[in-house]
């Protein structure tokens, strides 16, 4: 696959990702223990490793900014948090190659991360995220059901994104 | 050398990024989501709203079927649970009929005149929210049928208050629920007559009454007080009993009407307005209210 289709296929996963969100998701859908898993994360840091740097941080950028403007939260609040998704995932993509565990433990903390920002980020601009009662359960759930959703979806988007696998920064 | 080059100039665009976000977050919640992120979000709420509604019909029978496996040993009882809340529904029916009529010959013997007229526009639920952290909800309809930001919204199957609506799009409307931390309504409780304040905190909402001389109790079920909603939407129910101490404020924790898991079909409120609930000055004709301490 070339560059260019690389980005076009990371892009529209992205709005897939999002749009499917809103639809399968969240309370009144597929909703166990009261949490659900982000498909953007997934998205992201499946496609973060076939895409060189400058990139990847565009794309983890946009699905947050998405995710911002159809959700409820401040612009810049998701897309913050899914840059440095984008960051810490080209920091250890190498890592992807020592097996399945290390991936696994590599999404719920780069996942849980995410919403741990994203929580912070909200409480500093008002938003009071961190006064939720359930704060800690909408962070550790949606991180554990990510991991276990990436375990069918990450081997998908590998078979979308193949052709060219970028190592260390170097495009 | 190249590839430090390449670290550096990601590095560069990776804080470049960060504070782009930053500053979008910040400009948005000054303009309190109004201004350029208004119109972002109007704009992807045009252009995604067809997308995401197609995906929920698509997708509504799947999740029907999980929803219901997950569900599967609860839903005798709960078949069982809903029949009996018909029949209650259908005696109350009954008797608000016979009270409506009393109503009526009771405001014509009096003169009064109904406080605004509570048209509403049925709608449908088409999409939550990004995440978990989201206390919002997407509805079908939008400004083509009459939707209009600070409508308030109403559950179908409870009749409590499901929130206000807080983005509009042509044929798609954004609605704050009442948990959101950023919602507060005026309510009064049925059963003292007194009025407070209640604050979304995610999954509950907090009670407070700054002037009660009573004490709330469990069970108590708070109303809309008529002052940002229409009067006497149900909002929820205290969980727990306080009282103010020494002419301090009381504080509660009220469990919301409705019940977030189930919201489907919703109704808004497109015949009242904030207006409709100023009374007049008594001397000195029309009372018109400051717009900007309306929603």
């Amino acid at each position: 696959m070339t560059r260019g289709r690389q980005v076009a296929a990371a892009l529209g996963l992205t709005i897939l990702a999002i749009v499917l969100q809103g639809a399968l998701f969240g309370e009144g859908r597929i909703h166990p223990f009261g949490a659900s898993p982000s498909l953007v994360a997934i998205v992201v840091i499946g496609t973060v490793r076939y895409l060189d740097a400058a990139t990847a941080l565009l794309v983890g950028f946009t699905g947050g900014l998405l995710a911002d403007l159809l959700g409820g939260s401040p612009l810049g609040l998701w897309a913050m948090a899914f840059t440095v998704v984008a960051y810490v995932t080209l920091q250890v993509r190498e890592r992807a190659d020592d097996g399945p565990l290390v991936v696994a433990t590599g999404v719920f903390a780069i996942t849980f991360l995410a919403y741990a920002l994203f929580a912070v980020a909200g409480t500093l601009f008002g938003q009071d995220t961190l006064a939720d009662p359930d704060v800690v359960h909408l962070m550790l759930l949606p991180a554990l059901y990510t991991t276990i959703l990436g375990a069918f979806l990450l081997p998908l988007i590998t078979l979308l994104m193949r052709g060219r696998r970028v190592r260390g920064w170097a495009p | 050398m190249q590839s430090f080059r390449r670290f550096e100039r990601s590095s560069t665009l990776f804080i470049g990024l960060l504070v782009v976000s930053f500053l979008l977050a910040t400009f948005d919640v000054r303009a309190q989501s109004g201004g350029l992120g208004e119109v972002m979000r109007d704009g992807a709420q045009t252009l995604f709203s067809p997308l995401q509604k197609a995906a929920t019909a698509i997708t509504r029978p799947v999740v029907g079927v999980i929803d219901a496996l997950s569900n599967l040993a609860g839903l005798r009882e709960e078949n069982e649970r809903q029949r009996q809340v018909i029949a209650e529904l259908e005696q109350r029916l009954q008797d608000t009929a016979a009270l409506e009529a009393e109503i009526e010959s009771l405001r014509e013997a009096l003169g009064f005149e109904p406080v605004g007229d509570l048209t509403v526009v049925p709608a449908r639920i088409f999409s939550n929210g990004s995440s978990d952290f989201d206390r919002v909800r997407f509805i079908d309809k939008g400004s083509q049928e009459g939707i209009t930001k600070g409508q308030a919204v109403i559950d179908v199957s409870t009749g409590g208050l499901v929130g206000r609506v807080d983005l509009v799009s042509e044929h798609s409307a954004r609605v704050r629920l009442v948990t959101d931390p950023r919602m507060g309504v005026g309510i009064r409780n049925k059963t003292t007559g007194e009025t407070g304040w209640v604050e979304g905190q995610g999954t509950e909402m907090r009670l407070e009454m700054f002037a009660a001389t009573e004490a709330v109790s469990v069970g108590d079920v708070l109303y809309t007080d008529g002052s940002l909603f229409p009067p006497d939407i149900a909002v929820g129910t205290v969980k727990r009993a306080a009282e103010s101490q020494a002419g301090f404020a009381l504080f509660s924790t009220v469990e919301p009407q409705i019940d977030l898991s189930r919201l489907d079909y919703v109704t808004v409120v497109v015949g009242w307005s904030p207006l409709d609930a100023v009374p007049e000055a008594p001397d000195s004709g029309t009372f018109i209210p400051d717009p900007n301490l309306l929603p």
